[in-house]
């Protein structure tokens, strides 16, 4: 009974509704200092957190591991698994060696001084998903510890997953490339002409702002223009599996289908090396045929 | 003892809200354990206790969720310190109400989410209030109503609530 005890109505009351006030206050008239605030607890929280969730993240994983093993058959199972892994690492070789053939073409001349700039990688395992339904995104077991900070790109061997938003100092926020309020730049491998590629509601992704006189068409492929954000030039995101162009409007869009499962995505890999403009053009070509360990 | 109950719940709501949880969507949608649990001890043990465990599992989930701090603060503590309010208010809750209650109260607390996000247009908005919002109102409001009864059977949950 011992909730029973703690109730005293009036002061109580007071106490709560100046607390929730007090708080309502912060939050709108000092909302950086609040984040400031809380951002040096986060890292004893997350360490913390990270214990109960790592543990029944691997029971969870194991009890995963232990049923697909008794319900399909072994020996097909991980010949499958392997199959599998050998496409992604196809699909990824592949694009790149398209990706390196129009650039090839376009600028053989330039591409003597191109540097071979690797970008660092580090691997991390999904331990969860969001909280909430309203967003899609995945939880990582590595953190700002091991050099993870947000806006960093998170990809697998077969393509792009997303971006890092939120990091405490042993787990990270992945925002998934499938959420509406996600945004990267892309562009169509076929016909050079970039746009962004958002997530959409159906957990697909849209391509948009193409210019009009692009010429793409379906199953054309969309890889990372490497102009902003945390990825190098070149990563597969999708395919085009259907174009939007209407009467008037001044661009034109298309539905992608992404490259990566992201609802099945069990281990991925966080570009450490920032992108963007000031990256030389070409530097992360060869991103997805040599991660670091 | 309390405290430490309350501790224990928020570090396993964690867990549970993000690794157990996914697997037990409906049409990947999962209940909002910290509000249904926010609700729970703002009814029982009073608005403050509400408020602030409230807000301790809206600050510990939104470091595990895209969304925003605030939001989360705001959401999870506002339902802990009503239910408080209400269940002083209530002289006889039933698993029925406490679940209508939770169903309104989640559907209140999603449609301000939504209304937050900005690129949405009218649209995209009802598409979020009727595929997530909605059914997310009556999956805690089930939950919510589920627990209670659980908790009554096990407890004398009005003397609990009246002492």
């Amino acid at each position: 009974m011992w909730m029973a005890h703690s109730r005293s109505p009036y002061g109580a009351r007071r106490l709560a509704l100046a607390c929730f006030a007090l708080l309502l206050v912060a939050l709108f008239l000092l909302p950086a200092q609040i984040q400031g605030l809380l951002q040096y607890l986060d890292g004893p929280v997350g360490h913390v957190v990270r214990v109960p969730l790592e543990a029944i993240a691997s029971i969870d994983a194991g009890i995963a591991d232990r049923w697909e093993q008794h319900v399909a058959l072994q020996g097909v199972r991980e010949e499958n698994q392997q199959l599998r892994k050998e496409i992604e690492w196809l699909r990824g070789q592949h694009s790149q060696l398209r990706e390196s053939a129009a650039a090839t073409e376009r600028l053989t001349a330039l591409l003597h001084f191109k540097e071979q700039a690797l970008p660092t990688m580090i691997a991390a395992q999904v331990i969860g998903r969001d909280a909430t339904n309203r967003y899609r995104a995945i939880i990582l077991n590595k953190g700002e510890s091991d050099g993870i900070k947000p806006d960093m790109g998170v990809v697998t061997p077969a393509g792009v997953v997303g971006r890092v938003v939120k990091t405490t100092g042993v787990t990270s926020v992945v925002l998934l490339m499938t959420d509406p309020t996600n945004a990267i730049a892309g562009l169509i491998q076929r016909t050079r002409d970039e746009g962004i590629v958002e997530g959409t509601q159906q957990g697909l992704a849209q391509l948009k702002y193409i210019p009009l006189l692009s010429t793409l068409r379906d199953g054309d492929r969309v890889v990372t223009s490497g102009l902003v954000g945390g990825f190098p030039r070149g990563l597969v995101i999708g395919t085009i599996t259907s174009i939007d162009k209407q009467e008037g409007a001044l661009f034109q869009s298309a539905e992608l289908m992404p490259e990566v499962d992201v609802g099945r995505v069990e281990e991925v890999l966080v570009i450490q090396t920032s992108y963007g403009r000031s990256t030389k053009a070409g530097a992360g070509a060869d991103l997805i045929g040599k991660p670091s360990p | 003892m309390k405290y430490l109950f309350y501790l224990i719940l928020v570090l396993l709501l964690v867990p549970l809200q993000t690794t157990l949880l996914p697997h037990l969507s409906v049409w990947n949608i999962k209940p909002d354990l910290g509000l249904v649990a926010a609700a729970l001890v703002g009814l029982f043990a009073g608005e403050l206790e509400g408020l602030l465990v409230g807000l301790a599992i809206g600050w510990v989930l939104s470091l595990f969720s895209a969304g925003e701090l605030w939001l989360s603060l705001m959401t999870n503590g506002g339902v802990g310190l009503l239910a408080g309010f209400l269940g002083r208010q209530v002289s006889q809750v039933t698993s029925i109400s406490l679940g209508v209650g939770l169903l309104l109260v989640s559907f209140a607390s999603g449609l301000f989410a939504a209304m937050n996000f900005k690129q949405l247009d009218v649209s995209q908005m009802w598409w979020m209030v009727e595929s997530i919002v909605l059914p997310q109102a009556c999956f805690d409001g089930a939950v919510g109503a589920g627990l209670y009864w659980l908790l009554s059977q096990r407890f004398h949950v009005t003397r609990l609530r009246t002492e």
